[in-house]
């Protein structure tokens, strides 16, 4: 299964969470995995959306960190 | 003749108030709830605060309400103070989400039939035999006005919900929106057409152009938080995050039985100060559940550090699992030892607190010493501890890289590289490791913790001391 998160393709197993499409996309870019909790999710439409949401819900998300 | 104009007059003035009378339908909605059982007072005071105001407030559900907190997924019952709690709060009805299926049919059966609300999913046809009462759809009577209610869960690749395969067998499930058109018909008996779906918001709002007979969609499933309601191809549709951390109030304003208004608020309920007192006391009733002091195995001879533990783990996904080889992450072990005595169901939520789900993956050798290597590079540098082999691994002491990882049968002979092997892990393991490999990956729709749980049960007794299967060369 594969979605987009800022743009880039994440594939994730079947079953994933929102969560572990994040942390592929930390592990991909190096970025420390601490950084999980330190994020503003978005779906496309621009909703806050929780970590625990299934990644089968959505084709895109978009990450900012919290301000 | 004067008077029968009056009287003419005032006969018209009071058919055109009756023709142009208002009414309106208060509506309090949940979803994805998952067991958030220490949410559940805050919004018993909610919905008897809101049902003061409106008497026939409608109390819904769009799904998931279980599945999230031990408690009460695994009591005796498994997800019965769920309903229990929304029985107290006064549920009228919810749809059936992925999650619910999580305890198998018999057990969802078992739930429905405690449940003083109604259970809909107009896309799914159950096995017979096991008396489940789901309902398409229902018709409330909220103070004179009509209200249909339809539910339907959403199916993933499958084609069944996100749930354990096992859990759904026997049951049909049908595409969503053929299943929902068959009960176009409702808009001819009812005033308001309600969809409770856990479809989630993308599939609301691509559905929402091909149901121009409903007047709202109350939607769970993808854990959306909307600002209230928002309007999409002249559908209402609301939807707030999981757990209970949000709730929405929905107001439809109805004139000649037709829905002219809709406004709907979002009332916070996690971390809110006001509670119902009696759900409150069922709530602390659930939570000390001795159940959970429950010795599931003995320990014959004390775990003296990580790895017994971790190999323990291990060779619960491999025989829970029906797998040939295993690996878990080595931060997820979490505690050291255990001395000899009861293992108990709150020692292996202890142990493997993290809900991670268990996953089921096709390798070769080779991708499996690549997700053992990503593994360790990403999980503090630790190796991850593993089950049905025994590991060589060289470590650079300068870069802390790993240099070589080499498999071992448990007879000692090297594992082939290209052989496949069906392999357990759990789901935070899988996500840190995106290596290049040809199966991504398969949700066993079960936790880790409760493989652990059924080894030790099936075991009886455990004995791990001195047990070593990591090699650092």
């Amino acid at each position: 299964m594969e979605l987009k998160v800022n743009r880039t393709n994440i594939e994730v197993f079947e079953g994933a969470e929102i969560r572990h499409a994040l942390l592929t996309y930390l592990t991909r870019r190096r970025m420390s995995l601490k950084f999980l909790e330190q994020f503003d999710i978005r779906d496309e439409w621009g909703h806050e959306v929780s970590l625990d949401a299934p990644a089968s819900a959505f084709t895109q998300i978009k990450l900012s960190f919290k301000s | 003749m004067k008077r029968f104009w009056i009287a003419s007059l005032l006969m018209l003035l009071a058919l055109g108030m009756q023709a142009g009378e208002k009414k309106q339908l208060h509506i309090l909605s949940a979803n994805d709830m998952h067991a958030a059982l220490e949410c559940m007072p805050r919004l018993g005071f909610v919905a008897d605060s809101l049902r003061a105001l409106y008497p026939d407030l409608l109390v819904l559900s769009a799904g998931d309400n279980r599945s999230g907190d031990p408690l009460n997924d695994m009591y005796e019952i498994p997800a019965y103070p769920m309903v229990a709690l929304m029985n107290m709060i006064g549920f009228k009805a919810t749809t059936l989400g992925n999650h619910e299926f999580d305890s198998g049919q018999e057990g969802l059966a078992k739930l429905i039939g405690m449940s003083n609300f109604v259970t809909l999913c107009a896309n799914m046809q159950p096995d017979a035999k096991w008396n489940m009462h789901v309902k398409p759809y229902q018709v409330f009577d909220c103070g004179g006005i009509k209200v249909g209610v339809i539910g339907a869960v959403a199916l993933g690749v499958m084609g069944i919900p996100e749930s354990h395969p096992m859990n759904t067998v026997g049951i049909k499930f049908t595409d969503p929106l053929q299943s929902l058109q068959q009960y176009q018909f409702l808009r001819q008996e009812c005033d308001v057409v309600l969809f409770l779906s856990h479809l989630g918001f993308n599939t609301d709002v691509e559905l929402s152009a091909q149901l121009p007979w409903v007047d709202i969609i109350v939607g769970g499933h993808s854990h959306t938080q909307l600002k209230g309601g928002e309007m999409h191809n002249g559908l209402f549709i609301t939807q707030n995050k999981n757990r209970l951390a949000c709730v929405t109030h929905t107001t439809l304003t109805l004139e000649d039985g037709k829905v002219v208004d809709r406004q709907a608020e979002n009332i916070t309920i996690r971390g809110g100060k006001n509670e119902n007192k009696v759900v409150r006391a069922l709530v602390n009733y659930f939570s000390n559940n001795p159940a959970f002091q429950r010795v599931l195995a003995q320990v014959d001879t004390p775990f003296e550090c990580y790895e017994e533990l971790g190999s323990m783990m291990c060779d619960a996904y491999i025989q829970e699992g029906h797998a040939d080889l295993s690996f878990q992450n080595s931060g997820g072990v979490r505690f050291e030892t255990k001395p000899v005595g009861g293992f108990s169901v709150q020692d292996v939520l202890r142990l493997d607190p993290f809900q991670n789900e268990a996953i089921e993956l096709q390798l070769t050798g080779k991708e499996l010493i690549d997700m053992l290597t990503m593994c360790y590079n990403n999980d503090g540098h630790a190796f991850p501890y593993v089950g049905g082999m025994k590991v060589e691994y060289t470590i650079d002491p300068a870069t802390k890289a790993v240099k070589k990882v080499v498999l071992l049968g448990l007879d000692g002979k090297k594992l082939s590289t290209k052989k496949v092997y069906k392999v357990v892990t759990n789901s935070y393991t899988v996500a840190i490791c995106p290596t290049s490999r040809k199966d991504m990956g398969q949700g066993m729709g079960k936790i880790t913790a409760q493989l652990i749980m059924d080894f030790l049960e099936h075991q009886g007794h455990v004995s791990y001391n001195g047990t070593r299967r990591l090699i650092k060369k």
